[in-house]
Order: structure tokens, then C-alpha cells, then sequence
């Protein structure tokens, strides 16, 4: 019997087809790229010039023409400790108590998953709103520092929660099995081992929450309020980083180079963030897979 | 099977009077009767009852699908971790412990019955701390885990291998290292059984071969109990051999007794020629 051939496909130019895919796909990297290059390159151009250790120490002056960034700096950074301190417990509970507590399938699971995945399509401006009322007013918390803390707490919540989960979920089956067949308690198997492994996913989610939580402005303006001085109690209101440059782009005749230099100040703190992250996973996971 | 055959069996399973016997232990470390395990309403294993005798080697044999595994995993309670597993019928260790009952102390029982399984399962964290985290869990002293580590880890065979590198992973030790190392974790804890469910079966055979000396040099120290496809392995090490085949759809014990008697002249036809190799 004569064999039969596979059918052809006709293709016209088969190699012009893959260049022009490539060419494409180069194009679209560059403009990528591009972009980026563009707004540090005109961030850095307005706003370097005005760096300066002062800068960084000094005080608000002149609405923000002149002067520094100090108190800022101390404000964002204790709003962000009050988000921590709120949402790693919460987050991490809830995905522990989602992959290790109830079957996936119940409705009391599906309830919390399906609520967090509802909180992270929530817009910033609504939790702003939230958290006026429900930390300022019903709380008493009034604008502060703490108020804007929990309440970047309850946006960032989703992405820790998930995160986490994903980290739980994707450990290898058998280690609970293997806890367990040594007469583990839960806690004991969860606390001093599934945890640990699951940390390098966890680390990466606050980092992912923390770059969140400091480039956010929609959700600060009516909890941690505006206020330039030194922060002296959580119970001040303090402005953050981000809410200054919002207000010196918007509100600030004359503001738009100050601006850029807290910008720069901004991403260059969340690329120290996410490179901290990046190399303390890259670390964990070397050490696991330590070759002998 | 014929009456006769059928009766002498019985008397192989338990040691005195028939099903339903409050089983007279005597030699035996391990007494099941009329076990069974059910997947919620699908049986797995029905009305198996054996005796698991002290300090001796018990292989488990037979075709995939028979059950094996969950009669293992039922005999210290890891079948509670399977949703909608449930287990009836008796077990007990040599000192009236019942295992099945609801109210027993799992995580003790859990101790004295210890089991290794098929894959490697170290956890991913330094080999110190593979047997940290179970001996303290146990109440051991922090100044006496370093001894105990080195003594079990020298009965495995493994401690020149590791002794330099304690601090570093168990995830990097090869597939081999690994078991020995699961096998003397297990061995940590001072158990009187321990359950092997396929320990070789995920290694070449150079680190199976090791593996298979070390489980058989733990005759006279622990009761044994151990799954394996490799009928010659059974044949090597074991002292009593049960077959288990699939009866009216759920795993049942259709030959046991002493391995050298099981192995050359079965009693049930379905074990005769599954062990000849014709079946299985
Ligand atoms: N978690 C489970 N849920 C439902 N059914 C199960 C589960 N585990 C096992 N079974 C069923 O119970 C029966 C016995 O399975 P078991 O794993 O005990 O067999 P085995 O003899 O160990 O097989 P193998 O030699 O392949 O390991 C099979 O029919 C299997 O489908
Ligand atoms: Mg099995």
C-alpha cells in the first residue's frame, strides 16, 4: 500500500510570518520599557535637583515649596506599621483557617473567599469613606494616624489573604500527612511547619500589600488626614508620601517639582521593598533546595 | 475455596475462637478483628482480622486496589484525616489499647504506631529540625534530642552521611537519604510498631536494596508491618505473610500465616497464584 503523505499546509512566507511576530513582540517590550525609562527619566530631572539630606529631615514649608519631608516619612511609616500590625494577623489567620480548618466547598468558606474577593474590587476611595466613618466616628479615632493604618489594612487585606492561601495551597500534599503520622498537634504541624514553609509566599504578599499601602491616596486623605507636623501619638493625624504629592500636584501653585522629588523618594521605597521581598525569597528557596 | 482450606485460615487469623473473638494476644503486638474500612458507603476493606506478632517482620501483600494501604493507614488512625473514611471492627495493641476507639489519645497512639509511606516526606526544613519538632512534641528534653538524633540516625545507617551537614535541608539528601531519614524519624519517637506502606517503591534499586536491610534489621527491635508489591522482597524479609484480595468488591484477607508456609503453599487459589506470578 503506498504511503499517504500528510496533508500539507500551504504557508506563504513561513519565515516572514515568524519576523514580523517577533518584531512585534520586540516593539511592544521596548515601548514597555520605554515607558518607564520615561517617567523615572522625567521624575529624576524635575525632582533630583531638590534632594538633599535636608530634604529628607526637614520640615514642610511654604505649603510644600520649600523645606523637606521629615515628618512625612515618620507619618507614612507608622501608618504603614498600624496596617501590618493589623493585617498579617488577620490575613494570615484567615488563610490558615480557609486551607487547614474547613473544606473548601463549604458555605461558611465560600462566604469569607467569595467576601475577600468582593473587598478587592472595592475602589480606594470607598474604603476612605469606610474608614472615616467606621474607624474615625464609630471608633472615635478621628483623623490618624492608627485610623489610616487600619483602614489600608482592610484594602490590603484581599492580597494578603490570597497570597497566603495560594502559599498553603500549594505545599506538597504530604506534609500534612507526615505531620500528623508522627502524633503532631494542628498547631504544632501549622505553627512549626506549614507556616514556615509557606513564608517565602506570605513575605511576598505583604510585600505586594506594602506597595499598595504606600503608593495609596484615595484611602488616606479622610483617615490619616492632612496634618505636616511631627506625628508625637498614633492618635495624630499625619500625612503620608503619597497624600503630599497628591496635594502639591492639585493644590499647590508652583508644587509640581517638590512633587517630583517626594515621587522619587516614593518609588525608590517601593523598589527597596519589593528587592528586600525578591531576595529573601531567592534566599529561603536556595537554602531549601541546598544541593548536598 | 473449600470448607476446610477456609477453616484452617481462620485459625491462621486468630488465635482463638473464630470472628468475634476478644482476641488473646500472646505474641502478638498488634490484634485486629473484623476490621473494616468504608469510603463513605463504598467498603474498602471488610472483616479483616490478623494478628501483627511482636518484634517480627508481617508482610502485606497483594493486587492494586485491594485495600492494603487503607487497612494500614487504619491501624493508627491516619484514615481520619480522609473525609468520609470510617473504620469498624477492633484493634489493639498488646497492652488492651483499643485503637478504634473514639475517645483514645491519637496523637500518643500515634507515637507507638509509626509509619513511613511510600514517597519520601521529610519536612523542608534542616535535618535537625526533622527531629526537633516530633521529640519535643513528645516531651523530650531539649539536651537529650542530640543524642537520641544520633542514635537512630546511626541505626539507619546515616549518620556518617549527614553528621557534617545537620543544619542544612532534608529536601537536598537524595530520594534514598530521605526514607532512611523519614525511617529513623519514625524510630525517634521509640514506637513499638511501625507501618511501612511501599517504602521502596519510589527508589532505584541500590537505595531500595539499603532501605529493604535497614527494615530488616529491625527484626526483634519493633513490630513491623509493611505493603510491598515486590514479592521477593516479602520473601526476603518477612516472617508472616498476608495476601489481600478483592471479595464482592472490598478488599479481604484471603491467606495469612507464617511466610514460608504462605509463600510455597497457599491454601486460597487466587493467592497461590498470584504469589506463583501467573496473577495480579
Ligand atoms: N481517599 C479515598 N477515597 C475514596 N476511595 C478510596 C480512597 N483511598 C482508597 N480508596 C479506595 O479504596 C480501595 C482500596 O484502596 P487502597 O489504596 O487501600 O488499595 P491498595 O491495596 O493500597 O492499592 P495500591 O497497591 O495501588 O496502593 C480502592 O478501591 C480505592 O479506590
Ligand atoms: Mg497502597
Amino acid at each position: 500500500m503506498p504511503t499517504l503523505a500528510p496533508p500539507q499546509k500551504r504557508r506563504v512566507f513561513p519565515v516572514l510570518g515568524d519576523r514580523v511576530f517577533g518584531a512585534f513582540g520586540m516593539a511592544a517590550a521596548l515601548l514597555s520599557f520605554g515607558l518607564f525609562a520615561w517617567i523615572v527619566w522625567d521624575l529624576a530631572r524635575l525632582g533630583f535637583p531638590q534632594l538633599s539630606w535636608g530634604y529628607f529631615t526637614g520640615e514642610v514649608e511654604d505649603s510644600g515649596r520649600a523645606g523637606g519631608i521629615g515628618p512625612l516619612l515618620v507619618s507614612s511609616l507608622l501608618i504603614l506599621v498600624c496596617c501590618l500590625g493589623l493585617v498579617i494577623p488577620l490575613g494570615v489567620g484567615c488563610a490558615l483557617w480557609l486551607s487547614e480548618f474547613v473544606k473548601r466547598r463549604s458555605v461558611a468558606a465560600r462566604l469569607v473567599t467569595g467576601g475577600v474577593d468582593l473587598l478587592a474590587s472595592v475602589p480606594s476611595i470607598v474604603f476612605g469613606l469606610f474608614g472615616m466613618v467606621f474607624f474615625g466616628q464609630v471608633l472615635g479615632m478621628g483623623f490618624s494616624i492608627l485610623a489610616g493604618g487600619l483602614t489600608l489594612a482592610c484594602m490590603i487585606l484581599p492580597i494578603l489573604v490570597r497570597t497566603t492561601l495560594s502559599a498553603l495551597e500549594s505545599l506538597p500534599a504530604d506534609l500534612r500527612p507526615a505531620a500528623a503520622a508522627l502524633g503532631l498537634t494542628n498547631t504544632t504541624a501549622i505553627a512549626k511547619i506549614l507556616l514556615p514553609a509557606a513564608l517565602p509566599g506570605i513575605v511576598i504578599g505583604i510585600t505586594l500589600g506594602i506597595g499598595r499601602a504606600l503608593s495609596e491616596t484615595a484611602a488616606l486623605i479622610f483617615t490619616s488626614g492632612y496634618s505636616i507636623r511631627w506625628p508625637e501619638t498614633l492618635g495624630d493625624s499625619g500625612r503620608s508620601l503619597s497624600v503630599h504629592i497628591y496635594d502639591l500636584a492639585l493644590n499647590v501653585a508652583g508644587g509640581n517639582t517638590m512633587a517630583a522629588s517626594s515621587a522619587l523618594v516614593l518609588l525608590a521605597l517601593i523598589l527597596l521593598v519589593n528587592s528586600v521581598a525578591v531576595a529573601l525569597s531567592e534566599h529561603w528557596l536556595r537554602r531549601r533546595h541546598q544541593t548536598p | 475455596m473449600n470448607p476446610s482450606a477456609l477453616s484452617r485460615q481462620n485459625e491462621l487469623n486468630c488465635s482463638t475462637s473464630g470472628s468475634g473473638c476478644i482476641v488473646d494476644c500472646g505474641t502478638s503486638n498488634l490484634c485486629v478483628s473484623e476490621l473494616s474500612v468504608f469510603y463513605r458507603d463504598h467498603s474498602a476493606v471488610r472483616d479483616v482480622s490478623l494478628n501483627i506478632p511482636t518484634n517480627e517482620i508481617t508482610a502485606i501483600v497483594g493486587p492494586s486496589g485491594c485495600g492494603k494501604s487503607s487497612f494500614l493507614h487504619s491501624l493508627n488512625r491516619l484514615t481520619d484525616l480522609i473525609p468520609g473514611c470510617r473504620v469498624t471492627g477492633s484493634i489493639r495493641l498488646c497492652d488492651g489499647t483499643e485503637i478504634t476507639h473514639p475517645q483514645a489519645d491519637i496523637l500518643s497512639l500515634r507515637r507507638r504506631v509509626g509509619i513511613v509511606f511510600q514517597r519520601p516526606n521529610p519536612f523542608p526544613q534542616s535535618i535537625r529540625r526533622n527531629f526537633e519538632i516530633p521529640l519535643k512534641e513528645h516531651g523530650w528534653h531539649n539536651r537529650d534530642i542530640p543524642d537520641r538524633m544520633e542514635a537512630v540516625l546511626r541505626d539507619v545507617g546515616l549518620w556518617d552521611e549527614v553528621s557534617d551537614r545537620l543544619h542544612k535541608s532534608a529536601i537536598a539528601l537524595s530520594g534514598g537519604q530521605q526514607q532512611r531519614l523519614c525511617i529513623a524519624r519514625a524510630l525517634a519517637l521509640d514506637p513499638e510498631v511501625i507501618l511501612f506502606d511501599e517504602p521502596c517503591s519510589a527508589l532505584d534499586p541500590i537505595a531500595s536494596g539499603v532501605v529493604e536491610d535497614l527494615i530488616h534489621s529491625l527484626k526483634g527491635k519493633v513490630t513491623v508491618a509493611i505493603v510491598t508489591h515486590n514479592l521477593a522482597q516479602a520473601r526476603r524479609i518477612a516472617d508472616h505473610a498476608a495476601v489481600f484480595w478483592v471479595r464482592d468488591n472490598a478488599g479481604a484477607l484471603v491467606e495469612s500465616g507464617p511466610a514460608a508456609r504462605v509463600f510455597s503453599d497457599p491454601l486460597d487459589p487466587d493467592a497461590a497464584l498470584y504469589l506463583s506470578g501467573a496473577r495480579g
